[in-house]
Formats: C-alpha cells, sequence, structure tokens
C-alpha cells in the first residue's frame, strides 16, 4: 500500500471512532430484540452484514415482533433507507474518477456515521496528494464503522440470549424511535408529517400484516410536503 | 414469518439498500437527483418514526388499545421529555427503561 493511503486509511478509522460510542449500544439493541422477537441469531448477524443500516434493521426487527408481513416491513424498512440517496448524490463528485470495484465497496459502507465523518474530510481538505488518496479515509472510516457494527450485533446476540423476557429490553427499540423522532421535530414540516403519520397508523391499525404502516408513513410524507409548500408560500 | 421468508426479506432490503447506496455513485453517476425527491427525503424519517412508535405503543394485535394504566405509555412519554430536552438518545433510553422498571414496581 502506498503511504499516503495507509495514512489516509488510518486518519479514517481515528476519525470514525467516536461515533462508534452511539452506534455500538445501537448494535447490541438490535441483537438482543432481535431474539426477542423469534429472529434466528444467524439470521440477525447475516442481516447486520447484508443490509448494514442500523434504523432498518430494527423496523425489521420491530415489524416481525408485531407479526407484520413480508411486503409491508420490506417496503417500511427500504422507504426509510431512501434518504442513502442523498448521500450517494453528495459523495459522487468526489468518487468519480475510481474503478467500479472501488466504488461499489464505497457504497456498500455508506452509513449514516461513515457519510457525515468522510464527506467532512472531502470538504475540508482539497486534494493535496496527487494521487487523490482521500477514497482510502473513507475506507478507514466505513470499514471501521463496519466491523464494530458486526461485533456489536454478535455481542447483542450473546448477551440476548441471557436476559430474561421480564427485562422487556425489547422496548428499547420504541423508546429508540422516541429518541430519533424528537430530534427530527425542530421544523414544522417536519411536526406535521410525524403527527399525520402517527395519527393514520393509529386509524389504519385494523388493515392486515401491518400494511396500514405504510400507508400511514406516505401519508404523513404527503402531510409534510403539503405543509412545507403552504409555509413556502405565505413566507 | 417462517425462516425462509426472513431470508428473503433480508436479501430484498439489502439489495435495495444497495442501490440507494449505489445509485448517484455507480448507476446514475453524473446526474443529479430531482428536486422533489430532494424535499421528500426530508419527511422520510419523521414520518416513519411517529408510525412506528404510535404502532409500538397503542397497536396491539390488529387493535388500537391505549392502556393507560399499564407502565409503558408513561414510561415512553417521560423518554420523549427527556429527549427533547437532552437531544440524546442513550439517556432517553436509560430513562425510559428506568421509569418502566419504576412503575412496574409501583403499579
Amino acid at each position: 500500500m502506498h503511504r499516503a493511503a495507509s495514512r489516509e486509511f488510518i486518519a479514517g478509522c481515528r476519525d470514525e471512532a467516536p461515533l462508534l460510542l452511539g452506534a455500538i449500544p445501537f448494535g447490541m439493541l438490535y441483537g438482543i430484540s432481535s431474539l426477542a422477537a423469534g429472529v434466528p441469531a444467524w439470521l440477525a448477524q447475516l442481516a447486520s452484514a447484508v443490509v448494514f443500516a442500523g434504523a432498518a434493521q430494527l423496523v425489521i426487527v420491530q415489524m416481525l415482533a408485531a407479526g407484520a408481513g413480508l411486503m409491508p416491513t420490506a417496503l417500511t424498512s427500504g422507504l426509510l433507507n431512501v434518504r442513502h440517496l442523498l448521500y450517494s448524490a453528495s459523495m459522487a463528485g468526489y468518487l468519480a474518477h475510481l474503478p467500479r470495484r472501488w466504488r461499489m465497496v464505497l457504497a456498500y459502507l455508506l452509513t449514516d456515521e461513515a457519510y457525515a465523518v468522510a464527506v467532512l474530510h472531502y470538504q475540508a481538505r482539497e486534494a493535496s496528494a496527487d494521487p487523490d488518496m482521500r477514497h482510502w479515509y473513507f475506507l478507514g472510516a466505513g470499514f471501521t464503522l463496519w466491523f464494530a457494527w458486526q461485533l456489536s450485533t454478535a455481542f447483542g446476540l450473546v448477551f440476548g440470549a441471557a436476559i430474561p423476557p421480564e427485562w422487556e429490553l425489547e422496548f428499547a427499540v420504541p423508546l429508540t424511535f422516541i429518541a430519533l423522532l424528537t430530534l427530527l421535530l425542530r421544523e414544522r414540516a417536519g411536526q406535521a408529517a410525524a403527527m399525520v403519520a402517527g395519527a393514520a397508523a393509529l386509524l389504519l391499525a385494523a388493515l392486515p400484516f401491518k400494511l396500514g404502516l405504510v400507508i400511514a408513513i406516505i401519508t404523513g410524507l404527503a402531510a409534510g410536503v403539503w405543509t412545507a409548500r403552504r409555509l413556502e408560500r405565505v413566507a | 414469518m417462517n425462516t425462509l421468508a426472513m431470508v428473503a426479506l433480508v436479501f430484498v432490503v439489502g439489495a435495495v439498500t444497495f442501490f440507494y447506496r449505489y445509485a448517484m455513485i455507480g448507476l446514475f453517476a453524473g446526474n443529479r437527483l430531482p428536486g422533489w425527491l430532494q424535499v421528500l427525503c426530508k419527511y422520510i424519517a419523521p414520518a416513519s418514526f411517529a408510525a412506528l412508535t404510535a404502532s409500538a405503543l397503542f397497536i396491539d394485535g390488529g387493535a388500537v388499545s391505549i392502556a393507560l394504566d399499564t407502565p409503558r405509555p408513561w414510561a415512553a412519554l417521560v423518554a420523549a421529555g427527556v429527549a427533547w430536552r437532552s437531544g440524546n438518545v442513550l439517556a432517553t433510553i436509560a430513562t425510559g427503561m428506568a421509569t418502566l422498571y419504576a412503575l412496574k414496581l409501583i403499579l
């Protein structure tokens, strides 16, 4: 490996490290609640490798526990991941010169946490060295998170097997959703989206396979966009 | 859901997620995302988490059940307060679980 490349890689690992403080408990929670939802341990671990998206994996577990069907679960967790399109668009220019296999690996590693660190690095530092080695930084950041995610899932699965159901640790999943939701409610249109989606989820509760959840989210989306448009027109 | 269906689910969601991540970097490189999609993306997370929270707290077996004499809604309310004040996910989970255990002892 080029010396500049290894320097970039190590810097990426180092800068990603503080974000592990949030990711590791999240991964353990995912492992623990997977078992509580009746997902086999090997499948929960496989999902961490194949899906590699914390919130979507928790949604899958939550919906399986509630007896949701295949399609509603795939649609809801898939919808939640659409935001990765934004990350992908934002990184595209920086990675355009790389060969396809590099771009595929980095796309696989493009999580919220890796994006946050990598995009800052690309924005803060011009490609000073020639050739540009900053993709090694992205790889270091992405790999660090990947490794921590796999390991914390495994820890959660090991611990989860020893935790009695009376502890109701699966309740930590809706608590996580509450925390993430509250962080997103600083803006009027976001509040409208959340209120409409929450109310619609209850109104549509009787639909089979948790299909009501998918329709509720789409209704909330429409409410958010509509409110944003109206506020724009008033302002 | 049987195990085979769950395996299929994991691979479908994995493929869709990879598609989103690779789309602009690889498949449609040089193109820009349409504006409406960027606006839509802003509201996906609040709408999803709100629907999931409401459903986890107040739906039991396909019917709405708002059981205010059980600990969970109250623990969730305390957790929401902590989340609003601190903005800290771990503190929110810790307080919510602690409230749940305390209420279970009392009720």
